[in-house]
């Protein structure tokens, strides 16, 4: 299988809430995109587990950090596609923020910090 | 939030279940793309996804509220467990569903009469004025009291008068006179109980004077059915006893008054009286922040005043007070009710005891049930927690149906016997199902639930687990204890049966003893109507003999009449009091201070009534004005105020101190008639004097006339019914025109005024029987169940030998003991209880010993019944079957 991956489920439970808010910062996508994105943009390093994302995708929009709506995908599929909420947006910065602050402090323990 | 995720979880499973199929597919598509075959595309993707159940199980219990998801699994075992077992479900819900719902037919008429606020705007500030005095309260005012009680602004804010309407008034004008309830009432009375005037005004002040006018206000249901609705009836003149009227005002339908009125008019009566005749009532509207006890402090002032300036008797101690209109409407009433209450209380408890039984069987023949489960790794709480929702399921359903049954049953109950209760409507129409009803009934539910589950739960609860699941058979029950439980429910039972039944019986021995009560005069085939003869025309005592004189003749030359009287009053409907003294005598010891009964009548009153004369002679024609003026009293008055001497040879003066319009001059004792009951049957005869109309004073004719009906009596030959068109007719022709209403037969007089106690009587007959059914079913349950467990050693004992007799017995004698223990247990409990109920009764003690005698035999008769079916099952048993039912 090759060298080892990350699964996203391995790591913290917000990191993969934030992922997908970051992913959608650029528009509606539904569930089988988001998955691909995250995938291809860590450079395959993160792969989604289907099991962590649709409960994730739920949990966000019971919070109402999501909105979803039935839609028509490129290549002509029923599918479900999520969208950022204002709060969405607002939570979305929030927690970039958190984990900017954890990765620094991370980093200074570690003595890799490069101010 | 949480709430709502977990109500559209199951849609929300579905979108989850379509997207991760799209998602699939998607995947599918991007493998196809890549060159895989469609087959292995679809593998991979699979592979790739994981197991979909997974995620929507994860996301299914994210959503879910545990004790909800308990509980509705709880519930589905619930519902499979009982279905299973569909006759003891059937029976235990039937059971819970009498019990409960005759608590909800009781409370509904103790909702009704005593916990409804009345209909008026701020109920609670409207009070009744009373007159108290050593011997209790009345209401009842005169116009000085009126006077003076609405001058006490400082606690009152609205003092209003009005009369019962007890003349009733003749609508005419049209072709068919009518009989209506004409309410007189002073210019406060509508603004006070916020009536709703749809069209024109109350009365003003200056209407409710002398000389202020005929007015007249309508109730809706007149207006709707005597003209039509008519929007313009403002300003009409109608004709009330051929007077010209005019209406000023119509009240909404909401209006509902006790007594109920068709129309009102203004009381006008003089402020200057000094007529000390109470004929009308008084009700007020506390200012607010006024407290009753404010208000009787006051009062007590007041009372002090009027004795002052009007001189009432200072020695009468009569003081005045005021009481809530509700409470006062409600009477005694409240009394009653709640004895019933605490009957139908006791059916419940029976109700419980009988499923808490059933429940305990059953829970025994479950041992094994609760045992695996145990060892399946339920615990204790989860176990009591099945069992309390079983019975809960049970008596949920059990309230539902009681519901359903309490309500119709009691509207039947009502539509057959109105008993006089008050605020209760026509035919009980006022009781209505409500929130407060429907709050009840769920709350008792719950309450029997947790009452006769938690035992049965607790027991099960405490099973060992190791013994049970080594026993060989589920043939043990739950041991010693749960036998001693299930004992105990079945004695209790049994008690509680008995009091009931005893309750029961010592009205049925009430109502024998009402029935049987000689109530001094002839009841059958005597025919009585009300005439009203309110109008100006029968001021005078003159015209009311006449037309009295018209109205029999004509009617004695009826076919079918053997005699007709009439009068101010009749037997058992009453009539007024008065002071009397006797001429001649010291005042003090001998003077009365309750008064005597006082009826004017016409000589043939007597023969209708058939009441004997006991010496002297009954008064005729020619007893008339010019006459010297006589009277006749009854026994009891000749027993009470002559123990020695000879009333006969004496002259009375009555109306002494009562005003003006009563003074008259002394009467000659002319005869003594027999005692006639006339408040109740179950009130002993009051002294009673008895005058020719033709001799009554004009001024109290008068009043009479304006407060009262002229009632008619006719002794019929045959059936009173069949000759009433033709006596209403001829009435109406002697009369010109004059119509009658509440036409009854004396008999039905006698049955109304009894109304009550055989509504009390069948009440508690019906809570009595569905006890005792529902205890025999307890006893009859208990020892088929102990007959059943122990097949097996009757088997045996068979197949040594012993007589199918002796096994018999011995299975009555296990059984009488438990009963007999319930009825010991019952006597002394009903003799502790019953004399709650004395204040219901008449003719026996609380303590009477035929029902005290009679009712234990009873229920030892029906206990012996339901143990000796079981009893002779025992016997049928097969030895072999026996031995073999391991």
């Amino acid at each position: 299988m090759g060298p080892k991956k990350a699964a996203a489920g391995d790591i913290l439970q917000g990191t993969l809430d934030m992922l997908i808010l970051r992913t959608l910062v650029t528009g509606p996508a539904h569930g089988h995109t988001i998955a691909q994105v995250i995938e291809r943009t860590s450079e395959n390093a993160l792969e989604v587990e289907q099991g962590s994302l649709y409960p994730a995708l739920h949990r966000l929009e019971d919070r109402s950090l999501l909105e979803s709506e039935w839609g028509i995908s490129d290549n002509n599929r029923k599918a479900k596609f999520y969208r950022l909420t204002p709060q969405g947006r607002k939570e979305l910065i929030a927690v970039t923020g958190r984990w900017r602050h954890m990765i620094r402090a991370i980093s200074l323990i570690l003595g890799e910090a490069s101010e | 939030m949480h709430l709502q995720r977990f109500m559209h979880r199951r849609r929300k499973d579905a979108d989850l279940a379509e997207e991760m199929s799209a998602h699939l597919a998607f995947e599918e598509d991007a493998n196809t793309a890549r060159g895989l075959q469609p087959k292995e595309a679809h593998r991979q993707a699979r592979l790739r996804f994981g197991n979909p159940q997974t995620t929507r199980e994860q996301v299914w219990r994210y959503r879910s509220i545990p004790w909800l998801d308990d509980i509705a699994r709880d519930l589905r075992f619930v519902i499979r467990s009982l279905a299973k077992t569909p006759g003891f479900s059937i029976i235990a819900i039937l059971v819970i569903a009498v019990g409960i719902g005759v608590n909800t037919a009781v409370f509904s008429v103790i909702n009704t009469v005593l916990l409804k606020p009345l209909s008026y705007p701020d109920p609670q500030a409207l009070v009744q004025l009373m007159n108290s005095g050593p011997r209790g309260s009345f209401p009842g005012a005169n116009v000085p009291k009126y006077n003076i009680w609405r001058k006490q602004t400082s606690v009152f804010q609205q003092v209003a008068g009005y009369d019962f309407g007890g003349a009733g008034l003749n609508l005419t004008g049209g072709d068919h006179p009518q009989q209506v309830q004409g309410i007189h009432v002073t210019s406060d009375y509508f603004a006070m109980f916020g009536a709703p005037l749809i069209i024109g005004r109350s009365f003003t002040a200056a209407e409710d004077s002398p000389n202020g006018g005929r007015n007249v206000v309508l109730s809706y249901s007149l207006w709707k059915s005597r003209f039509g609705g008519n929007p313009n009836i403002v300003g009409t003149p109608i004709q009330i006893d051929n007077q010209p009227y005019l209406v000023v005002g119509v009240v909404g339908r909401s209006f509902v008054t006790d007594p109920v009125g068709d129309l009102w008019l203004p009381f006008q009566f003089d402020p200057n009286s000094h007529d000390m005749a109470h004929y009308f009532t008084v009700a007020a509207r506390l200012k607010s922040g006024i407290t009753i006890q404010q208000a009787n402090a006051q009062l007590k002032l007041t009372a002090e005043q009027y004795q002052r300036e009007y001189g009432g008797a200072p020695a009468s101690q009569e003081g005045f007070s005021v009481i809530s209109l509700q409470e006062s409407i409600i009477g005694d009433t409240r009394y009653s009710l709640f004895i019933l209450f605490g009957a139908v209380i006791f059916v419940l408890l029976i109700a419980c005891a009988n499923v808490a039984n059933l429940l305990l069987a059953r829970a025994s023949v479950r041992k094994r049930e609760f045992a695996t489960r145990a060892a399946l790794g339920a615990g204790r709480a989860q176990i009591i927690r099945q069992l309390l929702t079983e019975s809960l399921a049970l008596s949920l359903t059990g309230g539902l149906l009681g519901l359903i049954v309490g309500f119709v049953g009691l509207r039947l109950l009502l539509n057959v016997s109105p008993g006089g209760i008050p605020r209760l409507g026509e035919d009980g129409s006022a009781v209505t199902l409500d929130a407060h009803i429907l709050i009840f009934t769920l709350g008792i539910s719950v309450l029997t639930g947790i009452l006769f589950g938690l035992v049965p739960a607790i027991s099960a609860s405490r099973t060992n687990l190791a013994a049970t699941l080594n026993e060989s058979s589920s043939r043990s029950g739950l041991g010693l204890r749960s036998g001693k439980i299930r004992s105990g429910l079945v004695v209790t039972e049994m008690a509680l049966a008995l009091i009931l039944v005893i309750g029961a019986g010592l009205l049925i021995r009430t109502y024998l003893k009402l029935q049987a009560v000689d109530p001094g005069f002839e009841t059958h085939n005597v025919l009585t109507m009300a005439m009203s003869i309110s109008g100006d025309r029968f001021q005078k005592s003159a015209n009311v003999d006449q037309i009295i004189r018209d109205g029999t003749d004509r009617l004695k030359a009826l076919p079918g009449v053997a005699n007709a009287a009439a009068g101010c009053c009749l037997p058992l409907v009453g009539g007024f009091g008065v002071p009397f003294d006797i001429v001649g005598r010291p005042k003090g010891a001998n003077r009365s201070t309750g008064g005597a009964g006082y009826y004017s009548v016409s000589g043939n009153y007597f023969d209708v009534f058939r009441i004997p004369v006991l010496r002297g002679r009954v008064f005729t024609d020619r007893d008339n004005a010019a006459s010297p003026n006589v009277v006749m009293i009854n026994e009891t008055m000749a027993k009470q105020y002559w123990p020695n001497g000879d009333p006969l040879k004496d002259r009375l003066l009555t109306g002494v101190g009562m005003g003006p319009i009563f003074a008259e001059p002394a009467r000659q004792i002319i005869g003594i008639v027999g005692d006639t009951h006339d408040g109740a049957l179950n009130e002993t005869p009051r002294p009673t004097m008895y005058f020719p109309v033709a001799q009554m004073p004009d001024a109290e004719t008068a009043l009479n006339s304006r407060v009262a009906p002229l009632w008619w009596a006719i002794r019929t030959k045959g059936d009173p019914h069949d000759v009433v068109a033709s006596i209403t007719a001829a009435l109406r022709d002697a009369t010109g025109g004059l119509p009658v209403a509440h036409v009854l037969t004396m008999d039905e007089i006698v049955l109304h005024t009894t109304a009550r106690q055989r509504f009390n009587m069948l009440l508690l007959i019906i809570f009595g029987a569905s006890g005792l059914l529902m205890a025999a079913i307890g006893v009859y349950g208990l020892m088929a169940y102990s007959v059943q467990q122990r097949t097996q050693e009757i088997g045996i004992r068979m197949a040594l030998g012993a007589q199918a007799s002796s096994l018999r017995n011995m299975v009555i004698r296990q059984g009488m003991t438990l009963a007999l223990l319930g009825v010991a247990v019952g006597i002394a409990g009903a003799f502790w209880l019953t004399r709650l109920l004395a204040s219901l009764l008449f003719g026996v003690t609380a303590w009477d010993p035929a029902a005290f005698l009679a009712t234990p035999f009873l229920l030892t008769a029906v206990a012996l019944l339901a143990i000796w079916i079981p009893a002779r099952l025992a016997t049928d048993i097969d030895p072999m079957t026996a031995l073999r039912s391991e």
